[in-house]
């Protein structure tokens, strides 16, 4: 069964289409990028599986059902957003998602913090922007879900810290979870991708392994998506 | 999971009333000591004068400031918490809308009580020590329980109706504590399903439930014309009782009403129409 699927999926902001009848499903055991230009709909999409909207047509299935408690409890998501609570820090943190997430592994997130020199004791709000990012990022990817939904992981972060970010999304997840990367920094992420979805005004373009992109049009997904998304 | 949220919210919300509770324990302690300043010879000392008025003056800002930080935090909490960036937070929790929804609503009556109960105690106890009464002597010349029993008995008036009195009023404030809270959260509810101007609009839907609130509180207000009519004589007792008892129990049926109906208009618009930019 489809970890994720979408069947004639829309999502309309008063006249404008974000998300127009996308039909779409996402296997476990698989690292997808969810690629497309600024404005094409990736955020809306993952939004719609967090069900934080609602969908104007179709629907959305997450193991097989609808957005909801049940499926909160395995779908781990970062969103594009410095969304933690800015009086709290590390600690209190793993506190909070060990409480409300059975599937926290706080030991892999203690080693991750410790590995980065984080202070467990720090306020949210005296960190920095990158060092907000990397909390964010190891909360989520230390739970063990059945999927991954990270929106523009890499986004505002530095060279290293992508690295690391990259790495630590390969290390961690579990091989029966599915990963969907969001991003429009290709190049970076291309290394580590089973699968692509390439969207744009809504639309899904294309689903595709990686590898018969390479093999069938003899060319990276960067070089790839540069032809089809040519201005 | 609602215990869970209780926890949370206690510890959100803990860390801006505990200190309010201990700054206005602090406040009335050193008002004591300022009054009595005031009254004895030392009070001619005019420096020492002008600092004990403004630590009187500091208490009733400060009896002031706590509830209006109780309110503050009402509103606040619901709109940082759920409808600004931590939103994406607490709405991708594996809980249901209405556990997010009585987590404030619970959290923020304990606080209105306890906020409430607090000042009543320590204005209580202010003009206690400063009247030089002795509670003992107070608690003396209180009536004891059978007296008021026989008291009430001669005018007509059981004991269970008191009861059922005060167990009508606790509820009033309980369900009207409730009610205000959620005529704040579904006017923010609603307001934020719009992508622009979602405070402008959440003030807009504030104006247009009370308005609907007040209609439909006239509306059912007919029913209370007999009441109109009656005349409690003057110390008939069990006359004005019976007429409170039923303005109460009213109220309590418009204010579940109200509450009822602007919970369905919070958790339907959070479920629904949820946008978080």
């Amino acid at each position: 069964m489809p970890i994720l699927e979408c069947i004639d999926l829309s999502k309309r902001f008063g006249k404008t289409a974000a998300l127009d009848n996308v039909n779409l499903s996402i296997e476990p055991g698989r690292v997808i990028g969810l690629l497309g230009p600024n404005g094409s709909g990736k955020t809306t999409l993952i939004k719609l599986a967090n069900g934080l909207l609602t969908p104007s047509d179709g629907e959305i299935l997450i193991d097989g059902e609808a957005p909801g408690p049940k499926s909160k409890a395995i779908v781990s998501y970062l969103p594009d957003k410095e969304y933690l609570p800015d009086w709290m820090c590390p600690k209190q943190l793993m506190d909070f998602f060990e409480d409300f997430y059975a599937d926290f592994d706080r030991a892999r997130a203690e080693e991750m913090l410790a590995r980065l020199g984080l202070d467990p004791a720090q306020k949210v709000k005296q960190m920095s922007k990158g060092t907000r990012e990397k909390v964010q990022l190891i909360l989520v990817m230390s739970r063990r879900a059945k999927l991954y939904l990270l929106d523009e992981p890499i986004g505002g972060v530095d060279p290293a810290t992508r690295d690391y970010i990259l790495d630590t999304i390969i290390r961690n997840y579990n091989p029966e979870a599915a990963v969907v990367i969001s991003t429009h920094l290709i190049a970076d992420v291309e290394q580590v991708l089973d699968e692509v979805i390439f969207i744009q005004n809504g639309q899904i373009l294309l689903q595709s392994d990686v590898d018969s992109i390479r093999e069938e049009k003899g060319k990276s997904v960067d070089q790839y998506f540069r032809e089809v998304f040519k201005c | 999971m609602l215990s869970k949220l209780l926890k949370q919210e206690f510890r959100a919300t803990g860390r801006i009333m505990l200190p309010v509770f201990g700054a206005l324990l602090i406040l009335s302690v050193l008002a004591n000591f300022s009054i009595r300043l005031l009254d004895s010879s030392a009070g001619n000392n005019t420096v020492l004068r002008i600092l004990a008025v403004l630590v009187l003056v500091f208490f009733g800002a400060a009896i002031f400031g706590a509830l209006i930080v109780t309110l503050w935090l009402m509103v606040t909490r619901f709109y940082r918490n759920l409808l600004k960036d931590e939103g994406y937070l607490m709405h991708t929790l594996p809980v249901s809308v209405h556990g997010l929804v009585w987590s404030k609503l619970i959290v923020s009556l304990v606080w209105f009580l306890a906020t409430g109960l607090l000042i009543m105690l320590i204005v209580f106890l202010t003009a206690l020590i400063q009247s030089g009464t002795n509670i003992s002597e107070i608690l003396a010349q209180l009536p004891s329980w059978a007296e008021v029993r026989e008291m009430l008995a001669s005018q007509g008036i059981r004991s269970g109706d008191i009861t059922l009195f005060c167990a009508e009023f606790i509820a009033l404030v309980l369900v009207g504590s409730i009610a205000s809270s959620l005529h704040f959260y579904a006017a923010m509810s609603m307001g934020h399903m719009f992508s622009k101007d979602k405070i402008l609009l959440s003030i807009v839907f504030f104006v247009a439930l009370s308005f609907v609130m007040s209609l439909l509180t006239n509306l059912l207000g007919f029913r209370l014309h007999d009441l109109a009519t009656l005349t409690v004589e003057n110390g008939d007792v069990a006359m004005l009782l019976f007429y409170m008892r039923r303005l109460l129990l009213f109220s309590l049926g418009v204010e579940l009403l109200q509450g009822a109906l602007l919970y369905f208009a919070t958790t339907l618009s959070l479920r629904r129409g949820l946008n978080l930019a």
